[in-house]
């Protein structure tokens, strides 16, 4: 028997442990920096650094002190970087190549900092597709950029074109007004000469007074003779057949005189009512009404929204491959069975400790952020749930911070079934909101306290979100110059409290965003309420400056037609006296020659009368002397 | 390696018992057809140090197996998938499972297994081929190749050498 036992054989054996685990302890911090640093540049795409990696053996664990992730977009900038991360590891998980961390603690997480060298990788060459994703990356950004750049003259000039300088419209613009006050230029100078040419022909005052004397010296003094009745008679045909040319001058001057005015009413009323129908056309074509402002509150915040949407959406996709379902980790063991034939597959069994290939059982962050920190805490981060049967669970709390009374986010991240459901809700409370740039026409969010609750789920590719925020009491600053600023200014500092809903839903590559708020309607009132006293403005300073217009193109031509309606008045009286003088004197005169025979008639008629009467008692004495002698010779008789 | 290989001949050659050679090459076949890194060939690497094999054969015998496991790894994995998924065996693996000594032997991997398996199905015949293969190479082959004009060339070489600053 001593002949099969090699005593020493069992010192050899423990030296050669021990050197095992002298070469473990001495080389594995070098390692695993290393392999931190290579393989975590690889799938970051820019360089990751450690400061230092130590190794503890009670209890086990692995310390990593100052590491930076690099952004790949930006180098100049890491993506992450935290102080120190103490690693406690399970020894025999460890010993089986597993990677089961029972407690990892992170202090001073950051995200986004400023690096003092570039991290982008100078010795990879980027592959075609990696190229092309970047390349699309880049026009992305962009994009990105110059939507984010443009946003506020996008919509500066958007609200601009709704609010447009006077000048510049009355420039612009083909004006009705315009239009007619030519029209109305054209017609009067037609008619202008024609009433002169009538007006030529119309007497004037003297030639009225001259037909006034010469009645009063026709019809004045008496008539002595028939002679010089016949005289008057012919002089008095001559004035009535000028009475009667004049009375057909006036006329027809009064006619011409009337057809303009007809003519100019028509067209002076079309010019009227041009400046009502331009500021009408102008109105519609320039939508100054509120409707253009419907969207406002998404074009303020929706770029914001996208951005933290974008943020959370990116850092899910770079999370979301180390939490694969059950589906594809079978579909990967599958692959790597054929694939690497000597490393086989382990069979998990029920347990309540299973070890899946990797594990966090528990992880503790914490990240500064406004003037506290966050606390994040995480449990049973692994990429292979199904093996340890519990989902992913994320708690971050705020702490200490100065402008949130309270933030809480949940998160769970289950991928033991397929599909992959992982879900979120977030909770702010009072978060005293200082100073957000609205990043519109230099509109700030002077301050407000915000109310926010979240909700987000994705399965099977698919993102479902809401978000429903209550802004109240707010306060806005504008240091914008420009018309559109003084507008949104004006028509923000009424509202002191407003909603926003928020959701996406869709393909979780590209999810449908939709940001709705009912300052949209609040702006909107307020729109209205500013618009139309704009419009007022507007309206009134168009009204004036089309009057203006109106009264160029009329000009001294008013007067003119002013003077036409007195002419025409005094061509009426004129004409009426005309037939006055005429109709009057004519029916003097007869009347005079009808008194006169009719005073001789009256006369003869009188003589005749007495000579009857004389006659008559002539007769009737005769008669009685007649009846006396008769009745004297009948006495005598008997 | 040469310093191993000579190693090995003096063994083959010496007065060293022949069983010891063959357990030797027998355990080499659990080290080498199994994951090199596993909880068993750390039992297997203690009884090769404290049974008084040769070391040597050991050595090249992993270095041979674990060349020779390339080609049996489909079919171990095959047996340990098989192994581990026996309705019968289930309660037993289950129970095995809770244990974290148990799960240390990274008995649930479908290579670990059936690799174990087909290595332990080995080690007897192994055991007992190499050591009749041993005697008959003292008893016959052992004088016929000290002959070949090979060997003679050989013996002028560096090979043997060694060989002879170790048989010494």
């Amino acid at each position: 028997m001593k002949q099969w036992i090699r005593w020493s054989g069992l010192t050899g054996f423990l030296l050669l442990t021990a050197l095992m685990v002298s070469f473990f302890m001495l080389l594995a911090g070098p390692l695993i920096k290393g392999a931190i640093e290579h393989f975590g540049s690889q799938a970051a795409g820019a360089e990751v650094s450690v400061a230092d990696v130590s190794i503890s053996i009670n209890p086990l664990g692995v310390i990593l002190t100052d590491l930076q992730v690099a952004d790949a977009d930006q180098p100049m900038e890491n993506l992450l970087q935290f102080d120190q991360a103490v690693a406690q590891l399970e020894l025999a998980p460890l010993l089986l190549g597993k990677g089961i961390v029972r407690d990892l603690s992170v202090e001073n997480l950051q995200f986004n900092r400023a690096r003092q060298t570039s991290g982008a990788l100078t010795e990879q060459s980027p592959s075609g597709s990696d190229q092309q994703s970047a390349d699309q990356q880049s026009i992305a950004n962009e994009a990105a950029q110059q939507s984010s750049g443009g946003k506020e003259s996008a919509l500066s000039d958007s609200v601009s074109a709704r609010l447009p300088d006077v000048d510049d419209l009355l420039a612009r613009e083909p004006l009705k007004t315009e239009q007619a006050g030519n029209a109305v230029q054209q017609a009067f100078d037609e008619h202008q000469q024609a009433i002169n040419e009538s007006m030529a022909a119309v007497p004037d005052a003297d030639a009225l007074a001259s037909y006034e004397d010469q009645l009063t010296a026709l019809l004045s003094t008496d008539i002595r003779s028939l002679d010089d009745f016949k005289q008057r008679k012919q002089a008095l045909d001559a004035l009535k057949q000028a009475f009667a040319a004049d009375k057909k001058a006036v006329a027809q001057a009064r006619r011409v005189i009337r057809q303009a005015r007809t003519d100019l009413a028509e067209k002076l009323s079309a010019l009227k009512a041009a400046p009502s129908e331009d500021l009408a056309t102008i109105k519609s074509k320039y939508q100054l009404d509120s409707r253009g402002a419907a969207n406002l509150s998404a074009l303020l915040f929706g770029a914001e929204a996208g951005e933290w949407a974008e943020k959370a959406l990116y850092w899910y996709e770079k999370v979301k491959p180390y939490l694969a379902s059950e589906d594809s980790d079978a579909t990967s063991t599958n692959s790597s069975t054929t694939a690497q034939r000597e490393q086989g597959r382990f069979i998990h069994f029920p347990s309540d400790d299973p070890w899946p290939e990797f594990l966090i059982r528990r992880s503790r962050m914490t990240a500064p952020m406004a003037g506290g920190q966050l606390a994040i805490e995480a449990s049973d981060i692994t990429h292979q749930q199904a093996v340890l049967g519990r989902p992913t669970h994320v708690v971050v709390q705020g702490q200490q911070l100065t402008n949130i009374e309270d933030l809480n986010l949940e998160a769970t991240l289950d991928h033991r079934q397929s599909p992959a459901k992982d879900s979120m809700t977030l909770n702010i409370k009072d978060w005293r909101l200082r100073e957000a740039n609205l990043g519109v026409a230099g509109t700030r969010l002077t301050s407000a306290m915000v109310q926010v609750q979240g909700l987000a789920i994705v399965s099977g590719g698919r993102l479902q979100a809401k978000a429903d925020a209550q802004v109240s009491q707010t306060q806005f600053a504008s240091s914008g110059k420009t018309q559109f600023a003084r507008e949104l200014q004006g028509a923000l500092a009424g509202i002191n409290r407003f909603d926003i809903n928020a959701s996406a839903s869709g393909d979780i590559g590209s999810p449908n965003v939709t940001l709705g708020s009912d300052l949209d309607k609040k702006l909107n009132v307020a729109f209205q309420q500013r618009f139309k006293q704009k419009q007022q403005q507007l309206e009134q300073k168009l009204t004036e400056r089309l009057n203006a217009k109106v009264q160029s193109y009329l000009g001294g031509s008013a007067e003119d037609i002013n003077r036409l309606n007195q002419l025409d008045g005094s061509l009426s009286d004129k004409g009426a006296q005309l037939e006055s003088m005429a109709a009057s004197q004519l029916d003097d005169f007869e009347a005079q020659q009808k008194a006169r025979a009719k005073a001789k008639e009256e006369e003869a008629r009188r003589k005749l009368e007495a000579e009857k009467r004389k006659a008559e008692e002539q007769a009737k004495q005769r008669q009685r002397e007649l009846e006396q002698k008769a009745k004297d010779k009948l006495k005598n008789l008997f | 390696m040469l310093t191993m290989l000579a190693k090995l001949l003096k063994a083959l050659n010496s007065e060293s018992a022949p069983g010891q050679v063959a357990l030797a090459f027998a355990l080499a076949v659990i080290a080498g057809l199994t994951p090199l890194f596993s909880l068993h060939n750390l039992l297997v690497l203690l009884l090769a140090f404290i049974i008084r094999v040769n070391l040597s054969a050991f050595f090249l015998g992993v270095a041979f197996f674990s060349g020779v496991a390339y080609l049996t790894d489909p079919w171990a994995i095959r047996l340990g998938e098989s192994v581990l998924q026996q309705p019968a065996l289930i309660g037993l693996w289950t129970e095995w499972y809770q244990s974290d000594f148990w799960r240390l032997t990274a008995f649930n991997n479908t290579l670990v297994m059936g690799s174990l398996l087909l290595s332990l199905l080995a080690f007897v015949p192994v055991l007992v081929v190499s050591r009749l293969l041993i005697v008959m190479y003292r008893d016959k082959l052992l004088a016929w190749i000290e002959k070949l004009k090979v060997v003679q060339v050989l013996k002028a070489s560096k090979f043997v050498n060694v060989y002879k600053s170790l048989a010494d």
